[in-house]
C-alpha cells in the first residue's frame, strides 16, 4: 500500500519544547522579563519587553495546565482560506500560573459544555489537514476531563 | 508638541458641509462613484465648488492604493494635496482629524475628509489585523473576538444576551428614520435571539451589516463659511492607539493591567480640550459594530459605570427622546458598516443633528454632541461636536 506523503507543519515554530525521554511531555515556551517580571506568550524572538522595553527576555517553560478565562464556539467558517480545520471550533483564552494569558484552540467532548473556569491542559498535535495533505502541527488546551478519558481509552500518547 | 492651553487657543474649525450616500449593496457601483458622490453632495452642501477645497484626506480599509485619488479624479483634478489615510474602521474619522488640524493650525482654510468603501460580501472579512498563525487557527473572526469579551463580560456583570440583542432592536428602529441606512426595517428582540448563531454566544443580528457607502466632510475656517447659520464647530477631536496590557482580542496582562484605558485615554483628552463633560452631551453616536460593543462604549467613554449599560438600555435612557440618545441614526448595526466610511457618518450624524435637520429622529434641542470610533489596531477617536 502506498501512502501519500504528509507535509506537516508547525502553526508557530519554536512555540513549544520537543519531549526528548519517554513520559517527559511538552511545554510551550514564553519568554520572561528579568527587569519587570512581565510573561509573554508566544515567547518574543527578538528578545524585547513590550511593557518595559528592556532588551534581553528569558525564555520559560509554561505550565501545561491553566483555566478557561473566556471562550467562543465559532459556528461559520472564517473567512480567508486559512482555516482549514472543523466547524464549530472553539477558541479562547487560558490563564496560566504563571501570570499570563495564552490564546489556544479549546477541545473537548463536548464544546457546547465549554465554560469559564474549567481545567485545561497542553495538547500538541494536529489541528487540521487540507484536502493536499498537509498537516498543520500546533497547540491546543483540552479539558481535563476530556483528557482523562481520552487517556484512559489510549488515545493520548503524550 | 503644543501644551493643552496651546491647543485650546488654536484656530477655529467650523464644519461647512456634509454629504453621505444611501448605504446599500451596490454591486454595479465602485469606491470612486460613491465616494465622488459623497464629495459632490457635501459641496453642495457646502455652497462650495471643488476648486475651492485646498487639501484632502481620503479613508478607506481595503481598497488599495491611491484610492482617494481615484474618487477624487472623478470630479476633477486641481493638483492639491490628497493623503489616503487607512486607519481600520477610524479612517473616516482619522481623515477628519487630519483636515481639523490642518484648518487649526493655519496651514489650509478649507480642506476636504472623505470615507468610502466597496464591500466584499462573501462571509467574514479577512482582516490583515491578524498575524499569519492566528489566521491559521482561524482567530480571524470579528465577531468571535468580540464573542469572548461577551462571554467575559456575562460573568463579570450578569449581563444576559437578551441585553446585547435589545441594542439591536434599538438601532434597527432609530436606522428606520435615517433614508441613508441600509437598514430600513424593524426588528424584534425574538428575531434577533433567534437569528444564525456566529459565535457563540453572538448571532447574525448581534453583527453590523456590511454596506457600500461613502461620507464626505468639508472642514473650513469660519470666515471661509458660504452659509454661517448651519455652522458646526470642532470642539476637539483625538486620536489614541492601544495603552499597555489592556484586554484586546488577545487578552491584556495580569500583571500589569494599564491604569487608563484606551478609550478612557482619548475621551479624557476631548473633555479637557473642549472643555465639555459627561453632562453636556445632547446626543452621541459609539462604536457598534458588535451590539454589545454600544454598551461597552457607553460604560468605557464614561457615561455610567461598567456593567450599568444594559440596566440604563432597558430604561430607554438611550432612546431618541431620552437623557442621552445613542446611535441615532441606527448605528453600524442599522446604517450598515463601510469600513472607511463608517467613523465619518457617525460625525455626519452628529452635525445633522446639531443642525436640527435630523427629522422625525431630531433630538430636540440639540446643541453638543459626541461621536466615537474604534478600529484595529487598535485605535480610539473622539470628536466633539457643538453649535
Ligand atoms: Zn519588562
Amino acid at each position: 500500500m502506498v501512502t501519500a506523503e504528509k507535509k506537516q507543519f508547525p502553526v508557530l515554530p519554536g512555540a513549544w519544547t520537543t519531549p526528548s525521554a519517554p513520559g517527559e511531555k511538552p511545554h510551550l515556551i514564553g519568554s520572561r522579563c528579568p527587569a519587570c517580571g512581565e510573561v509573554f506568550f508566544p515567547r518574543k524572538p527578538k528578545g524585547r519587553c513590550t511593557h518595559c522595553q528592556h532588551d534581553g527576555l528569558e525564555e520559560i517553560k509554561l505550565s501545561r495546565q491553566g483555566k478557561i478565562f473566556t471562550f467562543t464556539v465559532v459556528t461559520q467558517p472564517p473567512g480567508g482560506g486559512y482555516y482549514h480545520g472543523p466547524v464549530p471550533y472553539a477558541f479562547g483564552l487560558v490563564r496560566l500560573p504563571e501570570g499570563v494569558y495564552v490564546e489556544s484552540p479549546l477541545v473537548a467532548d463536548d464544546l457546547d459544555a465549554l465554560k469559564v473556569g474549567m481545567d485545561v491542559e497542553l495538547v500538541i498535535g494536529k489541528v487540521w489537514g487540507d484536502s493536499e495533505g498537509n498537516e498543520l502541527i500546533g497547540f491546543k488546551f483540552r479539558t481535563v476531563q476530556s483528557a482523562r478519558k481520552k487517556e484512559a481509552a489510549g488515545e493520548i500518547a503524550r | 508638541m503644543k501644551s493643552l492651553g496651546e491647543l485650546k487657543a488654536l484656530r477655529e474649525v467650523v464644519v461647512a458641509g456634509i454629504g453621505i450616500t444611501r448605504w446599500g449593496v451596490y454591486p454595479e457601483q465602485e469606491w470612486y462613484d460613491l465616494g465622488s458622490e459623497a464629495v459632490l453632495l457635501a459641496l453642495k452642501d457646502a455652497g462650495m465648488e471643488f476648486r475651492d477645497i485646498q487639501a484632502a484626506f481620503c479613508g478607506s480599509c481595503y481598497q488599495g492604493v491611491g484610492s482617494g485619488h481615484q474618487a477624487l479624479a472623478e470630479i476633477g483634478k486641481t493638483g492639491i494635496p490628497i493623503v489616503n489615510v487607512e486607519n481600520a474602521c477610524s479612517s473616516g474619522s482619522s481623515a477628519f482629524r487630519l483636515a481639523y488640524q490642518q484648518i487649526a493650525t493655519e496651514l489650509y482654510d478649507i480642506v476636504l475628509a472623505v470615507g468610502f468603501e466597496k464591500q466584499q460580501h462573501k462571509g467574514f472579512i479577512p482582516s490583515t489585523a491578524f498575524r499569519p498563525w492566528e489566521r491559521l487557527l482561524g482567530y480571524n473572526v470579528q465577531p468571535a473576538n468580540y464573542a469572548k469579551g461577551v462571554v467575559r463580560y456575562m460573568e463579570d456583570y450578569g449581563a444576559t444576551i437578551e441585553d446585547f440583542s435589545l441594542v439591536t432592536v434599538k438601532n434597527r428602529r432609530n436606522a428606520t428614520m435615517n433614508p441613508n441606512a441600509r437598514f430600513q426595517q424593524e426588528v424584534t428582540l425574538e428575531e434577533v435571539m433567534s437569528s444564525r448563531m456566529i459565535a457563540k454566544p453572538l448571532r447574525l443580528l448581534h453583527c453590523c451589516p456590511l454596506a457600500d457607502g461613502a461620507a464626505a466632510a468639508i472642514l473650513c475656517s469660519r470666515d471661509k463659511l458660504k452659509n454661517k447659520d448651519r455652522a458646526v464647530t470642532v470642539a476637539a477631536s483625538v486620536l489614541a492607539s492601544g495603552v499597555y496590557g489592556e484586554h484586546e482580542t488577545a487578552g491584556g496582562s495580569i500583571k500589569f493591567p494599564p491604569a487608563v484605558g484606551m478609550v478612557e485615554l482619548s475621551v479624557r483628552q476631548a473633555w479637557e480640550l473642549s472643555g465639555y463633560g459627561h453632562e453636556d452631551m445632547d446626543v452621541i453616536q459609539v462604536y457598534d459594530a458588535m451590539s454589545p460593543g454600544e454598551l461597552w462604549d457607553i460604560e468605557k467613554l464614561g457615561f455610567c459605570r461598567p456593567g450599568q449599560a444594559p440596566r440604563l438600555l432597558r430604561e430607554g435612557v438611550f432612546d431618541i427622546g431620552s437623557r442621552l440618545p445613542v446611535n441615532t441614526d441606527g448605528g453600524l448595526m442599522g446604517r450598515g458598516h463601510p469600513m472607511g466610511a463608517t467613523a465619518l457618518a457617525q460625525i455626519i450624524e452628529v452635525v445633522t443633528q446639531l443642525r436640527g435637520e435630523a427629522g422625525p429622529r431630531q433630538v430636540a434641542g440639540a446643541r453638543v454632541g459626541l461621536a466615537h470610533s474604534m478600529g484595529a489596531g487598535p485605535n480610539s477617536v473622539v470628536t466633539i461636536l457643538k453649535r
